[in-house]
């Protein structure tokens, strides 16, 4: 308790202080700041700060599997997107703010789907291997898209299946043929 | 009032967080921890600077990285919002510094002005930010945080005696002000 001096307050002025809010909500901008200070300082290890390269694997071989699959779209739809620009892009991103990452997961996701759907107009039997190239480097970025979806909402039940059902393609395909369903991805 | 009031049950479960935090730097535990307790710790520290909402935020976030800095040496004979409180206190009693050495013992010519009843929460609060650091800190601490005099002296390294004629100095200063606050005229900070 209190040890009242210096002119009491009144019961009304005591209660005006009492009704003075004691909580208020900072900007959620706040938060994440602290969070990147914290983690600037080694003094958290959260899921997208554990080493320097550790969390951004899964970011480099999205960017770099949806650049495969954009070169081999790129063939035939020409050099609307090139694999340099997504690389690029997906680089820079990682110093934007949350908004303009969020426009940059929108920009690359298009990209992704126009290449995609540019390849699969292209696609006839004389162009078998770079077809199976290209879905491949899609599936791979799927599922580093899907694993990455998972980090940032854990209770997505649509990102958890995909992620899950992909793992468990993976592993039947692994179990199938030991060797890695990235095999044929052309890093560059 | 009691300054350690917390929920019931609240200090396991922030020592499990804050053990999490300290051992393995867990992102997710100190979130946790944040959204627990900035609520309180920010409307304390925006108080403090008089509404100052960009002061305010720089200020929490120092408070959090020298609490996490210091966790490992808080051996939780409060409870942990008091210790954030404290930690963001000396960071707003830095900033008043850098303006004045002595801004706690700033001395203001008061009109000694009766008793009037503080009737609207808005009136108040915006009392609050025209007055002195040196007394706000002391009227905020005492008056709105409860904290007796000898916690305040204690935190703010000054003698209780000089606490209870800060308080009394800040309570005439704030009554002053909202009586000489023309009706309808209040301004919102």
């Amino acid at each position: 308790m209190t040890n009242d001096t210096g002119g009491m307050l009144t019961p009304e002025e005591q209660a005006a202080f009492e009704a003075l809010p004691k909580t208020r909500e900072p900007s959620r901008l706040a938060e994440e700041r602290t969070v990147q200070a914290l983690a600037e300082r080694g003094l958290l290890i959260g899921r997208r700060h554990r080493g320097r390269w550790r969390g951004r694997i899964p970011l480099i071989a999205a960017g770099l599997a949806a650049a495969a699959a954009l070169f081999v779209g790129g063939v035939a739809v020409g050099q609307w997107f090139g694999s340099r620009a997504i690389a690029d892009s997906m680089a820079a991103a990682q110093h934007e703010t949350a908004l303009e990452m969020a426009a940059a997961v929108q920009r690359t996701g298009s990209a992704y789907v126009t290449a995609l759907a540019a390849l699969s107009q292209l696609a006839d039997s004389s162009s078998n291997g770079a077809v199976a190239q290209g879905r491949e480097a899609a599936l791979t970025a799927l599922y580093a898209a899907a694993y990455e979806l998972v980090q940032l909402a854990p209770d997505d039940p649509i990102a958890v299946t995909i992620r899950d059902r992909l793992d468990n393609l993976q592993r039947e395909q692994q179990t199938e043929d030991e060797q890695s369903v990235i095999r044929h991805v052309v890093w560059f | 009032m009691d300054v350690t009031e917390q929920p019931r049950g609240s200090e396991p479960h922030d020592r499990l967080l804050a053990d999490r935090v300290s051992h393995q730097g867990d992102e997710f535990a100190f979130r946790e921890l944040y959204r627990r307790h900035t609520p309180r710790l920010y409307a304390f520290v925006l108080r403090l600077l008089a509404g100052n909402e960009l002061d305010a935020e720089d200020v929490v976030q120092d408070t959090w990285i020298k609490a996490v800095e210091k966790l490992s040496q808080f051996r939780w004979e409060s409870a942990f919002g008091t210790w954030l409180l404290g930690i963001g206190l000396n960071r707003c009693r830095e900033l008043f510094r850098k303006k004045d050495r002595n801004w706690i013992l700033l001395e203001e010519e008061v009109a000694a002005v009766p008793c009037e009843p503080l009737h609207d929460r808005i009136d108040l609060e915006t009392a609050l930010t025209e007055l002195p650091p040196g007394y706000r800190t002391v009227v905020v601490l005492h008056d709105v945080e409860g904290f007796t005099h000898e916690e305040i002296a204690e935190r703010l390294e000054i003698s209780s005696n000089t606490s209870k004629s800060q308080l009394s100095r800040g309570r005439r200063a704030l009554r002053s002000r909202l009586s000489s606050a023309p009706a309808g005229q209040v301004r919102v900070p």
